[in-house]
């Protein structure tokens, strides 16, 4: 064939690289030489395009994650309002500006956690266990309980929950908020600490769930009926209720159940599935207590509130440490920095170990507490206001007042009230991704039997039920001591009735629904609702969403369980 | 015609490595497809890296876990498949991965009777 025309043979890879971009040959012998001889290369100077492949990814998919679970909810809190209500979002630009801080916030805040905290509570807590005395570890489990309860994003909602309470129909609850809350805040603490505290003794000691959960449900429930009798202590009931769910966010769950795993493999317990489950229960009882004692203590203090004198305005006299973005700092140092002081106290004195990697975790701390900051400042301009608003306006729905008629007659608008309660909650529940992560373990470990889309719905429903009992709690202003005392009798008695997994499962998904979105948005939604119809106080919506839960998780349970008992008699 | 106990061994085979960070596998797969590849394997890793020290508190951005592609070209295209990917994935920024290439000395694997018949002949 090659007689005709002469032909010339170029290789097309050649050719390729004739065409293209030049390539320029260095060995990698004298590049490495030239590293080796001590001369440390300057740093890079980095040209703008390669920080933004390197941080847009990075920053993208975290930001998408708290965007995800945000944005939906804040979307059908505002549209409701319009579209239902008629009523154009008060101030919405400032809204809006911070929800951006809240996504941004949260969003450092857990990265930080992830850098910071987390290398050092894993290390902690697979070798405390082994190299110390339990007294050690349980005096470790107390201090860490209690200190990373102040660090949880969402216990600044109550500090800034006090100024929505009725001072003359409350007194002491007003009292409690406005004047005491570094007292709540450290009874919540406190509460959890113990919390944890039992959850490890039930590690070395092998105790069931069930009997953990009665014995500390019924000293729980004798305390509130005890307050509930007292006409000064009965307002502070839903706000002691509320404090459980709040305390369970993303700070301390993953804190605690690092220690508890080594805990548990220390006791040289065989791999329990559900182990790891079961002290995030505790969680949300033992600072109910807490909360109602320091309000025993508090009114046995202060008898009459009302003469007390008004407190010294501040306001006029802001120092630069009230300023908006160093007071923020501030709170966020004083929330974050303790715990950060103790991790790295452990670490040296117990374990005798430097810290891996200082500049990350150095990096990591720094970014919790600007992540902190930030969400705090989005918490008092975006996500208060919002559920305040949404609480507000609520009402108009049913009821005339303010010279304008209601919006609807008053069944359909009490129904509308509780449907779009209903709708919050589940919303917020299906959006939350611990809940995601725990339906995976589930199905996993129950073989496919609780599959994790069930479990996901099981609670959204039980969390839903569970909101609009608490909405209409404000709303005919019930009395909460029945209401808590009813649906906590049945949740014990579905306890009592069913078996070890599906208890520590149950009561765990309570504390799993409750984030850091959800808690401020639900807690201002309650107090704002409760001003509006003129409720003495807005608490106890949180207090009847951790509870639908473990309820419904429970009945379905029960479901599965006869549901296999039949399959199996059928086979036979 | 075709015995039953012959291979087929194709000769002229680069197979070039491609090391990214999790996730960026697809962009190269489909930068490698577009130039010519054939296929592609792709296997999780986990791997530090040189630039990484140089990048300070930004190689936190730099995730641990990689994806190593694989893919075997034939010598013409290998330094156009190579030019591609590298450009698609965006190597020339610090932390971003790497490419390298090496000549294979013989690869087999499922080809058309008619193709193999078509070339080559028994040594």
């Amino acid at each position: 064939m090659t007689d005709k025309i002469s032909q010339r043979r170029l290789r097309y890879g050649e050719f390729l690289s004739a065409v293209r971009v030049k390539q320029r040959r260095v060995s990698y012998k004298d590049v490495h030489a030239d590293a080796d001889a001590g001369r440390r290369p300057r740093r890079q100077r980095l040209r703008l395009v390669d920080l933004h492949r390197l941080l847009t990814p990075y920053v993208s998919i975290r930001f998408m994650e708290q965007l995800r679970a945000v944005v939906p909810l804040a979307l059908f809190l505002a549209l409701f309002q319009v579209a239902a209500l008629r009523v154009d979002v008060y101030q919405s630009e400032q809204i809006a500006f911070g929800m951006l801080a809240v996504m941004l916030g949260l969003m450092l805040f857990m990265d930080g956690v992830k850098y910071g905290l987390m290398p050092f509570s894993e290390n902690i807590g697979f070798n405390l266990p082994s190299r110390t005395t339990p007294a050690v570890v349980l005096g470790f489990a107390f201090l860490l309980g209690s200190i990373a309860t102040l660090a949880e994003p969402a216990i600044g909602a109550l500090r800034a929950a006090g100024g929505a309470v009725d001072p003359v129909r409350a007194p002491w609850l007003h009292l409690l908020l406005t004047r005491y809350p570094d007292r709540l805040v450290m009874a919540v603490g406190i509460g959890v600490g113990l919390a944890v505290l039992t959850g490890m003794l039930r590690f070395f000691f092998r105790w069931r769930m069930k009997t953990l959960v009665v014995a500390t449900l019924l000293p729980c429930l004798a305390l509130t009926a005890y307050a509930g009798f007292d006409p000064r202590l009965a307002p502070i009931i839903g706000l002691a209720w509320d404090c459980g769910a709040i305390t369970t966010g993303p700070v301390t769950v993953p804190l605690v159940l690092a220690l508890g795993i080594g805990v548990a493999a220390a006791a040289g317990q065989e791999d329990n599935p559900l182990a790891g489950f079961g002290i995030v229960t505790l969680a949300s009882l033992f600072p109910a207590m807490a909360v109602i004692l320091v309000a025993i203590g508090l009114v046995g203090e202060v008898p009459d509130p009302t003469a007390l004198p008004a407190i010294v305005g501040a306001g006029d006299t802001a120092a630069w440490w009230d300023m908006t973005p160093a007071a923020e700092l501030i709170a966020a140092l004083r929330a974050i920095g303790p715990l950060i002081v103790l991790l790295w106290l452990v670490q040296r004195l117990f374990l005798g170990e430097a810290i891996k990697q200082r500049n990350l975790v150095i990096y990591g701390v720094v970014v919790a507490v600007l992540g902190m900051a930030v969400f705090n400042l989005g918490l008092s301009v975006g996500l208060i206001p919002l559920g305040n608003q949404a609480g507000a306006t609520v009402p108009a729905a049913f009821s005339s007042g303010n010279g304008t008629a209601a919006l609807y007659p008053y069944p359909v608008g009490i129904g509308l009230t509780l449907v779009f309660a209903a709708t919050l909650g589940y919303g917020a529940t299906i959006a939350e991704p611990a809940l995601n992560a725990m339906g995976t373990t589930v199905e996993n470990l129950t073989d496919g039997a609780f599959p994790r889309r069930l479990l996901i719905q099981t609670v959204a429903v039980g969390v839903a039920l569970g909101i609009a009992l608490g909405v209409s709690k404000i709303v005919f202003q019930w009395s909460i001591l029945p209401l808590l005392l009813g649906v906590y009798t049945i949740a014990l008695s579905c306890t009592l009735f069913s078996s070890e997994e599906y208890v520590s499962l149950a009561w765990d998904s309570a504390g799993v629904t409750t984030g850091p979105v959800t808690v401020p948005l639900v807690l201002a939604l309650g107090l704002g609702l409760g001003q509006a119809v003129g409720a003495p106080d807005g608490f106890g919506i949180l207090a009847m969403a951790s509870v639908g839960p473990i309820i419904s998780v429970l009945l379905v349970g029960f479901w599965i369980r006869r549901s296999t008992a039949i399959a199996a008699q059928q086979e036979r | 015609m075709k015995q039953r106990d012959e291979i087929v061994v194709l000769t002229d085979a680069v197979l070039i490595t491609c090391i990214v960070q999790r996730g960026v596998a697809d962009t190269v797969v489909d930068a490698a497809t577009e130039a010519g590849a054939q296929g592609a394997t792709i296997f999780y890793a986990r791997g530090t890296g040189v630039r990484q020290k140089h990048l300070g508190v930004l190689g936190i951005t730099v995730n641990a876990e990689k994806e190593v592609i694989y893919i075997v070209a034939p010598s013409d295209h290998a330094d156009h498949i190579f030019e591609r990917v590298y450009v698609a994935a965006k190597l020339d920024t610090p932390g971003m991965g790497m490419i390298y290439m090496a000549e294979l000395e013989k690869m087999a694997t499922y080809v058309p009777p008619e193709v193999a018949a078509r070339f080559g002949k028994h040594d």
